[in-house]
């Protein structure tokens, strides 16, 4: 091997190789660095507990025009929507379908005002609680409101009307006095609120009270449902734009923000991960080029390598291991780029939105690995062939 | 491998003027066998060298058959040449084919790492034998002609053969120095009963040959 080596690294030229680890480096960085940047931004655009949006959508029929016009779901419709390829799961919102009247007493003066129920089933509620049930006519009803309520006084109302700021734990310890009336019957029952939602925008109670409740009061036994919780493996998706306008159904904005944010990282993704793929296509071609001026530079010698016993494998040994380390190198430097890199921008993103990005940089070294194993493969194929064809000239 | 035959071969250069050729070998029936010494005489431009390269697998312009142990040569792969090479004909090459960034010994080694036929004391004997000794360490481009003709003998030697074919061997070598080449050949010919074809356009390595055949 020495001896072989000593022979063959003649003409290597190190600004050659210089130029395809550069290139190899740049290109490897930037898919790394994409694909990283990928996994770390998806989750807070889509999770649980997401930036802008995530997987769920509020979905209605837009109101076109004052009064009362159908903006109910046919059940036709419903089920057609829940066939949808992209639908994971859909609940429909009910409504109370009897008056709902809620007093308060505050500072000694009892507030009071017109309301309305809306349910789902619990499995779309985000809230977790324990007093999410209702057990009759003498127990509490449970509420959810949406968090966006909370802030509305707190941030919009209370601080220009020089009135105090309330906090979660507050409203959550006064009781509410509900009075539910239709079908003839009047009762009062005692509420609380329970948790709030960032989700499910309405005044939310349980399922099994809304329906003891539509019941009671109900005039019809009629089942309307103006919205629907679409839950969907991908609000980024273009055929859920496409399903909704062709429908004429509108999504709630904070979804469809979310949806083309999405989108627009899968695109930005796309198009930086290409740059880096035609980066490293580059890469790939100025060593295979110049393995070929090598191994043609070498040609006498390593055909006469061949006629003295040398088998193609060996001659090409002292190229494989040039490209593999050469391929070693790019990967080992591209990665503790990407690392670094990565680092750089989980400090920004936990600075400027306030999260922690959990997760691991796994992403990036597994990808990594398998493009360096590809290329350092491809290029073992591309210096055998090259070889043999020599190694058979006569 | 114990006999090399040649069936009707011709080289297809010669192929237009069939009727002219008068030769021992082309469009004969030969055959060559392990342990004995052929000479082949041949006038330049007869295909002396074509018949070393389709007997070690570099040219492969022939009709006719060549059979190695009546097996055809023709359709051998590149990795069964090299395991031929590596272990059944060595061959001395008229031009040598030595490489001149490497010293004298490298030059053997190269071969002898792949083989792990000779040690390095067999080759510094052989070094010696062939009067060379103080040439061990010197890049082989500094050697005479004559010089390194030994070397590639003892390349050539360094590995198990059944048939060692001798292109032109002493052709810049005195008297004196043929004369060890041939005992060197000789010796190893006993320990490995390998058989020899000679070629030769004009002074040849003096030995007992079993056939003389003219190309």
């Amino acid at each position: 091997m020495k001896l072989i080596w000593k022979l063959l690294r003649q003409h290597i030229s190190i600004g050659e190789f210089a130029v395809f680890v550069v290139a190899g480096i740049v290109g490897m960085l930037i898919m790394l660095t994409g694909v990283q940047l990928y996994s770390d931004i998806r989750p807070m655009l889509t999770g649980e507990k997401s930036l802008i949006g995530n997987d769920y959508m509020i979905v209605t029929k837009p109101v076109k025009r004052v009064g009362i016009s159908s903006t109910n779901f046919s059940t036709d419709e419903v089920e057609a929507f829940r066939r949808e390829e992209f639908v994971i799961d859909l609940g429909e919102f009910l409504s109370s379908q009897y008056e709902v009247y809620g007093s308060v007493m505050f500072n000694g003066r009892k507030l009071s005002t017109m309301m309305f129920f809306e349910a789902v089933d619990d499995k779309f509620v985000d809230v977790e609680t324990d007093r999410w049930h209702f057990d009759g006519i003498t127990s509490s009803i449970p509420i959810i409101i949406p968090r966006n309520y909370l802030n509305l006084y707190n941030f919009g109302f209370s601080q220009t009307q020089g009135l105090p700021q309330i906090t979660e734990a507050l409203i959550k310890s006064v009781e509410l006095d509900i009075r539910l009336s239709g079908n003839g019957y009047s009762d009062h029952l005692p509420a609380r609120v329970v948790g709030f939602s960032d989700r499910l925008n309405t005044i939310l109670v349980p399922m099994e009270f809304m329906q003891w409740a539509n019941e009671r009061y109900a005039d019809s036994s009629a089942k309307e449902v103006s919205r629907l919780i679409v839950e969907v493996k991908n609000p980024g998706a273009p055929e859920v734009m496409t399903y909704l306008d062709q429908m004429g159904y509108q999504a709630e904005e904070k979804a469809a923000e979310s949806s083309k944010a999405l989108f627009l990282l899968q695109v930005s993704v796309a198009v930086i991960i290409f740059i880096g793929l035609v980066f490293s296509i580059l890469s790939i071609f100025i060593l295979t080029l110049s393995i070929y001026l090598l191994i043609e530079k070498n040609s006498e010698k390593l055909r006469n390598l061949a006629l003295i016993c040398y088998t193609p494998q060996h001659i090409a040994k002292p190229y494989n291991l040039i490209t593999a380390s050469l391929n070693l190198a790019i990967f080992v430097v591209s990665i503790v780029a990407t690392l670094l890199i990565r680092a750089k921008y989980l400090g920004y993103i936990s600075e400027i939105f306030g999260i922690e990005v959990g997760g691991t940089a796994l992403v990036a070294i597994v990808t990594g690995i398998i493009l360096s194993v590809a290329i350092t493969a491809f290029n073992v194929l591309i210096i055998r062939r090259k070889i043999r064809l020599i190694s058979s000239k006569r | 491998m114990k006999t090399i035959k040649l069936q009707r071969v011709l080289p297809r250069i010669f192929a237009d003027r069939k009727s002219d050729i008068s030769s021992d070998i082309w469009l004969s029936d030969v055959a060559f066998e392990r342990g004995r010494s052929y000479l082949i005489e041949a006038d330049s431009g007869k295909g002396k060298s074509s018949l070393c390269s389709y007997l070690y697998g570099q040219r492969n312009d022939y009709e006719g058959t060549i059979l190695f142990d009546d097996s055809d040569i023709s359709s051998l792969s590149l990795d069964e040449w090299s395991a031929i090479r590596r272990g059944s004909i060595s061959i001395l090459f008229q031009d040598l084919k030595l490489f001149a960034e490497l010293t004298a010994l490298e030059n053997v080694e190269i071969k002898s790492q792949i083989t792990h036929f000779s040690d390095r004391a067999t080759i510094e004997r052989r070094f010696e034998e062939l009067g060379i000794a103080d040439k061990l360490n010197t890049r082989i481009d500094r050697l005479s002609f004559g010089q390194q003709q030994r070397v590639a003998l003892i390349r050539a030697l360094s590995q198990p053969i059944d048939f060692l074919m001798l292109d032109e061997p002493i052709s810049h070598l005195d008297e004196r120095n043929s004369a060890t080449m041939r005992d060197m050949i000789l010796a190893e010919q006993r320990r490995q009963g390998f058989g020899i074809i000679a070629t030769s356009i004009g002074r040849h390595i003096d030995m007992n040959y079993d056939k003389v055949l003219k190309l």
